[in-house]
């Protein structure tokens, strides 16, 4: 069920209230019996005496001040403005319709919190207000006046939510008139039914909130294949003969610092050829790769063949063609270039430091050497159709014209010319 | 080179024995020990392996195969201890080798201090050698056999990523490992891609074993492939005889190293007549050397099976199968068609088992239900238990599919009950592990449940598949629909039933004259109301989640997150734009919460650097051979990728609409408009959530107080001044479900599932339909005027809305208000009084009795 406004205590509390309004006991009494009780949730209390209120028929004329005083009284402590039933009661107070008593009386409660002299209103019993009570003495002020005095530099309302605000009371007076005739029983037990079902909320425009469909099942479901079997592997490399492995490492190491005999090298080459792995661990690194290429360039251009696909192959090129220039180095590319594809840039930046050392070398007779060298390198890789001309022809013809006198150089350029 | 020979301590040892004449002892005890364990005798083989311990103290190999048959002879109980084992191993390993490399690194980099490089290029190439150095150990040092054990470990523990964290690395330096190793280490990787549903990098692996292992191209003639390789590498091996000295070196390229081999070797020195020598070589290899069009192959350097485990056609099917694997999961289902057809042929009188299951998962792909029966009847021998269970699971797939849930909970729990009995049989093999199978089944089990609309079974099934499943941002939604479904049906403690939801609750006080009506509705219970009164009667369970809308969101949050980090590493084309305000949206939530959230980037970054380093170790992509192959396969990739990418929209969109619902039952407008606001922004929105996202945004908007900009999200369905049309159609709802352009060739494909009745049924009817829509659009509207005053509007669109949705409580109550407002109570009162879901109650008396 939804949430009650009062509980049960609350609910007899209020009853009893209601009830000893009647009797002779001062209205200051009946609200001060009625505070001593700590546990009453002051705003639940009021608000459903204020609903109450709304409805005129329900509660008696002495039980309707007593409500009201109580509305003033719980909020009477602070500022007038900060009682949420400040717009209730003055509404209440300007509104036509009502018993100009119960308007007095309003107005008495609202000024009371100001002064302390004008309390005395409250000394009396309620009935006897009504019947003391003196219309010509009070006089009316408007409602806007009202607002002014008591709502002062109210903050804006603050924030709740707008439906709330729109609420519409949810009780429906619904007589049934034909059996009416029992009325004051029929009251008591009308008030006491309302006072147990109140709650807060009031009826409000209701939104339909659809619920999310479901996420379709495409390929959701899971089907299941038998996995393949990957068993556990035995090291077959356990005590594995490692003594090959170890002369080539051998070989290598010397292949570094000069020429292996030609029963040498071939035994590197066997190796090498029998265990396609060898290479890997043969001792070999980029960074040695230069010794390798001056000493022993056939057995580098087999070193590198084999390398070609190794992670580590980018840095072996990238040292090749850092290294100095020499019948060796192009040599090797040579070879290279018709057993494996290089990569394209590296083959260009090959050629273009071959160039660069042609121009540098201070020696007349080491840069004949070497241009002529060049030119024949050149003319290998152009009738090989290992390099594409046009990517460098401005370059390799100015390369010619500058050593036009070199027989070779002259070739080269002529071999340009029925290329263009 | 010298000072790496005298500090490599187990080749020391080795060595030494040989001189002794030991070595034939270690090495013959070796081989004893391996033949044992190859005829699986493991208790023999481990006895032989500690009398080599004795002579090889130390030495990881001999620990490493200890480790393993020590395993199989103790029934593989223990995989974890095996693990621990290995590990240690390999730390052994990467001592030795650190304490042997050291001094050569050491040696090297100094020295490279001292000697600068002319070129300044030369530090760099230091260190990066130095760097792949500390990762590759070969030699006596390789430790890619016991990686590689690890990782099938971790496979069969279905610990994917772990198993990926060692298999990439090894992958990446495939080319040093020896040819078994890198068969297995491929295989291993093949399989745990794409169990991972990773297309671009099984396509990958699998364009490299085709090359390397020179097999599965069709177009060309595989046997005369190998051959060849196997003849050069006969030549290499006798080349002990030839006349000249440099035939070996003719391995890759004959001719044109024949050419060169006749000449003399040159340039010993540089004498003036060495270099017209050299001219004439390179002068008459000018003229002679075409470049031999097959050479580019020296690039694919194909490895010759030395496994005889695996023979020839054993392997070509293996990969055969591996490729219709791949095309399954890419969903190029024509290609998938054929290359399965040509399964069949290769497993002609073999175990053609997996071929058929295949095929069968081929049909059910497609929607052939019927024919994937039959497939999978003829496919496998049920007397084998793991396959048993699978053949179950499958069965459960197709007849979900055929929107028979029942029956298919039947098949589910059958697979289930076969894999709990499994894993109480003795012995136990590695396989074992693997073929438990019972989370993937249970994921399919929690699908059925949510089908038949039972939501606390379901969340427990993906709770338990959640193990696996947690990075899928599908589980994470899944889960979060069992808690609104729960919430919805009123099964979660505090949430009410579907009746109670929908009631209005009269209460009739007093009689007579005095006789009012106190109406009561929606009155949710989720929130801040004392629990005291509140009766725990849902959840008896204490092992399994607490269903609830707070569980909901998180959940949520966790699928937006993972389907946020995908869409970043996947493709990076995806607007980060429309993501930004979800990505802020979901660190508040879950940042500190999440433990998947730092492990996934990682992963990432690694799989794009893998990539990228292979595109340029495979080089030139448009070689003429295997191209056409590559060019499929790559086209599958881009294919699937795309499919993804809609789903993960589509994901996407019902994550967003579901958390702006969510938020909204949570009392948290201030969350939900955003969620429903980034909902309307996705590119390429179903009109169905695009019709959520503006009923959710105008509704968060309202409660902020700002009527106004509700109603023109609800405006957009007006035409004219006052009327709704419908806001989706039915095709949408085709639409939404038939995702799938199913086939990329095969424009059939679409229209057979679209004809295929599987997908309706249970799924329609949890939706609206267009016109109660079109209801629900009105009744909202008449809200919004309502709460903007203008009450002969809302008077209209809620009279409209009654006639369109004449049992919806809401609208009734609506009505109602409009009525109360207009001063018509007489007329409320009537609609009251006919409303259906309306239960008078009577006054409790309760308080005269107590008083």
């Amino acid at each position: 069920m939804g949430k009650k406004m009062l509980n049960l205590e609350e609910q007899c509390k209020i009853l009893n209230l209601l009830k000893s309004s009647s009797e002779q006991k001062s209205i200051e009494e009946t609200v001060t019996d009625f505070f001593t009780n700590s546990k009453l949730r002051h705003f639940n209390v009021c608000y459903s005496l204020s609903l109450l209120l709304q409805d005129k028929m329900m509660l008696s004329s002495t039980e309707r001040l007593v409500a009201f005083a109580i509305l003033h009284r719980s909020y009477s402590s602070q500022k007038s403005a900060a009682n949420p039933f400040i717009s209730f009661l003055v509404n209440a107070a300007c509104d036509d319709g009502a018993e100009k008593y119960e308007r007095a009386f309003i107005l008495q409660l609202l000024s009371s919190s100001n002064s302390n002299s004008s309390k005395e209103f409250l000394k009396q019993s309620a009935s006897d207000y009504i019947k003391n009570f003196d219309p010509s003495s009070q006089n009316f002020p408007q409602r806007e006046q009202l607002q002014k005095q008591y709502y002062e530099k109210v903050h804006p309302e603050p924030y709740s939510c707008l439906l709330q605000n729109t609420a519409v009371k949810n009780l429906l007076a619904d007589p049934d008139v034909p059996c009416g005739c029992d009325a004051n029983s029929a009251e008591d037990e009308a008030l006491s039914g309302l006072i147990a079902n109140l709650s807060l909320e009031g009826l409000i425009p209701h939104w339909i909130r659809p619920v999310p469909p479901r996420f379709p099942v495409d390929e959701e479901l899971v089907w299941l294949n038998p996995d393949n079997s990957h068993e556990l592997q035995w090291d077959q490399g356990m005590c594995a003969d490692t003594s090959r492995g170890a002369a080539v490492r051998d070989l290598i190491a010397k292949a570094l610092k000069g020429a292996l005999a030609p029963n040498q090298q071939e035994q590197v080459l066997v190796e090498l050829a029998n265990d396609p792995k060898l290479v890997y661990h043969c001792g070999l690194t980029p960074r040695k790769l230069p010794e390798l290429v001056e000493n022993n360039p056939l057995i580098a251009v087999e070193v590198l063949t084999k390398l070609i696909n190794s992670p580590e192959i980018a840095e072996y090129f990238t040292v090749l063609v850092n290294m100095d220039m020499s019948l060796h180095s192009m040599e090797v590319v040579n070879r290279l270039t018709t057993a494996v594809e290089l990569p394209k840039e590296f083959v260009r930046m090959y050629i273009t430091n071959c160039i660069s050392s042609c121009e540098n070398i201070k020696d007349k007779y080491m840069q004949n050497r070497l241009v002529r060298l060049v030119c024949v390198f050149l003319q290998s890789l152009i009738r090989n159709r290992i390099i594409d001309v046009k990517d460098l022809f401005i370059e390799v013809q100015a390369f010619c014209i500058e050593f036009s006198r070199i027989r070779e150089a002259a070739g080269l350029f002529r071999l340009l010319k029925t290329l263009e | 080179m010298d000072s790496r020979d005298s500090s490599s301590a187990p080749d020391r040892d080795c060595s030494a024995g040989d001189d002794d004449g030991g070595l034939p002892v270690t090495a013959a005890l070796a081989k004893e020990a391996s033949l044992h364990f190859q005829s699986r005798k493991f208790a023999d083989c481990v006895d032989v392996l500690n009398q080599l311990k004795v002579k090889k103290e130390g030495d990881p190999k001999v620990l490493h195969n200890i480790a393993i048959a020590e395993f199989f002879r103790d029934g593989c109980s223990d995989p974890k201890k095996l693990l621990e084992v290995l590990n240690n191993v390999k730390k052994r390993f990467e001592e030795l080798a650190h304490a042997s490399g050291a001094q050569v690194e050491s040696g090297s980099s100094s020295g490279n201090k001292l000697t600068p490089d002319s070129k300044g290029s030369g530090t760099t190439i230091q260190q990066l050698s130095s760097d792949s150095a500390s990762i590759i150990y070969t030699g006596e040092f390789d430790t890619s056999v016991a990686s590689l054990n690890m990782a099938v470990i971790w496979f069969h523990l279905h610990e994917y990523s772990k198993a990926l964290s060692i298999l990439e690395p090894l992958y990446q330096n495939i080319e040093p490992i020896d040819e078994t190793t890198a068969l297995h280490i491929c295989l291993l990787l093949l399989d745990v891609l794409l169990a991972c549903l990773d297309a671009s990098e099984s396509a990958d692996v699998l364009n490299y074993l085709e090359k390397a292992f020179g097999i599965g191209n069709v177009n060309q003639g595989d046997n005369g492939n190998t051959a060849t390789h196997q003849s050069t590498n006969l030549v290499g091996k006798s080349s002990s005889v030839p006349s000249s000295p440099f035939v070996s070196d003719a391995s890759n390229s004959d001719l044109a190293a024949s050419v060169n081999a006749s000449e003399n070797p040159l340039s010993r020195t540089l004498s003036e007549d060495r270099l017209d020598e050299m001219f004439s070589t390179l002068d008459i290899g000018g003229q002679n050397l075409a470049r031999p069009s097959g050479l580019a192959s020296a690039n694919d350097h194909p490895r010759i099976t030395v496994d005889r485990s695996i023979s020839g056609v054993d392997l070509k099917l293996k990969l055969q199968l591996y490729k219709v694997r791949f095309l399954l999961l890419t969903r190029n289902l024509k290609l998938a068609k054929r290359e399965v057809k040509h399964a069949m042929n290769i497993a002609r009188g073999r175990d053609s088992s997996m071929a058929l299951l295949l095929k069968a998962q081929l049909e059910y792909t497609r929607g052939n239900h019927r024919k994937a029966i039959k497939l999978l009847m003829a496919s496998s021998n049920r007397t084998d238990a793991a396959i048993s269970s699978m053949f179950n699971n499958n069965l459960g797939c197709i007849y979900y599919k055929l929107g028979k849930y029942h029956t298919s909970a039947v098949f589910f729990s059958k697979a289930l009950g076969i894999c709990s009995s499994l894993q109480k049989e003795k012995p136990l093999k590695l396989l074992t592990f693997s073929q438990d199978k019972s989370l993937l089944i249970t994921y399919n089990c929690g699908l059925q449940y949510l089908a038949c609309g039972k939501p606390i079974l379901a969340a427990r099934c993906f709770q338990k598949a959640c193990l696996i499943f947690y990075k899928r941002p599908l589980l994470w939604l899944r889960l979060a629909e069992c808690c609104i479904m729960a919430v919805e049906k009123g099964l979660v403690k505090g949430s009410q039933s579907p009746s109670d939801r929908s009631e209005i609750r009269v209460n009739v006080i007093g009689k007579g004259r005095w006789r009012k009506l106190l109406i009561e509705y929606g009155i949710s219970g989720n929130g801040h109301v004392d629990s005291v009164e509140k009766n725990d009667w849902a959840l008896g369970c204490d092992e399994q989640p607490k269903l609830s809308l707070p569980l909901a969101r998180q959940c949520l949050y966790n699928a937006l997150h993972l389907l946020n980090c995908s869409d970043w590493s996947n493709s990076k084309s995806v607007l980060p734009s429309s993501l930004s305000l979800e990505e802020s949206e979901s660190n508040d939530g879950l940042s500190s919460k999440n433990p998947i959230h730092k492990k996934l980037p990682g992963i990432n970054s690694m799989a794009s650097t893998m990539l990228s380093g292979l595109v340029n170790s495979n080089g030139d992509l448009k070689e003429p051979k295997g191209g056409a192959n590559l060019e499929i396969v790559q086209n599958s990739v881009s294919y699937y990728e795309d499919i993804r990418r809609r789903e993960n929209q589509m994901i996407k969109q019902a994550i967003l609409a579901n958390l702006a619902y969510v938020e909204l039952e949570l009392d948290n407008p201030l969350k939900a408009l955003p969620a429903a606001l980034s909902l309307l922004e996705l590119p390429g929105c179903s009109r169905i959530y695009i019709f959520l996202g503006h009923v959710y945004a105008a509704e968060a908007l309202c409660l902020l107080n700002k009527p106004k900009e509700a109603a023109e999200h609800l405006a957009i369905y007006l035409s004219g001044d006052n009327n709704i049309e419908l806001p989706f159609s039915q095709e949408d709802f085709e639409q939404w479900r038939v995702v799938k352009p199913v086939d990329c060739e095969e424009p059939n494909g679409g229209a057979a599932a679209a004809k295929n009745p599987s997908h309706e049924g249970l799924q329609e009817s949890t939706f609206l339909k267009p016109e109660e829509a079109r209801g629900m659009l009105y009744a909202n509207l008449a809200a919004v005027s309502a709460i903007q005053g203008d009450l002969e509007r809302a008077h209209h669109f809620v009279t409209q809305s009654l006639s369109l949705v004449p049992n919806s409580s809401e609208a009734t109550m609506t009505a109602i208000y409009v009525d109360l407002m207009l001063g018509k109570s007489q007329e409320a009162l009537s609609k009251l009084k006919h409303c259906s879901h309306v239960r008078f109650l009577p006054s409790s008396l309760q308080l005269n009795k107590s008083s």
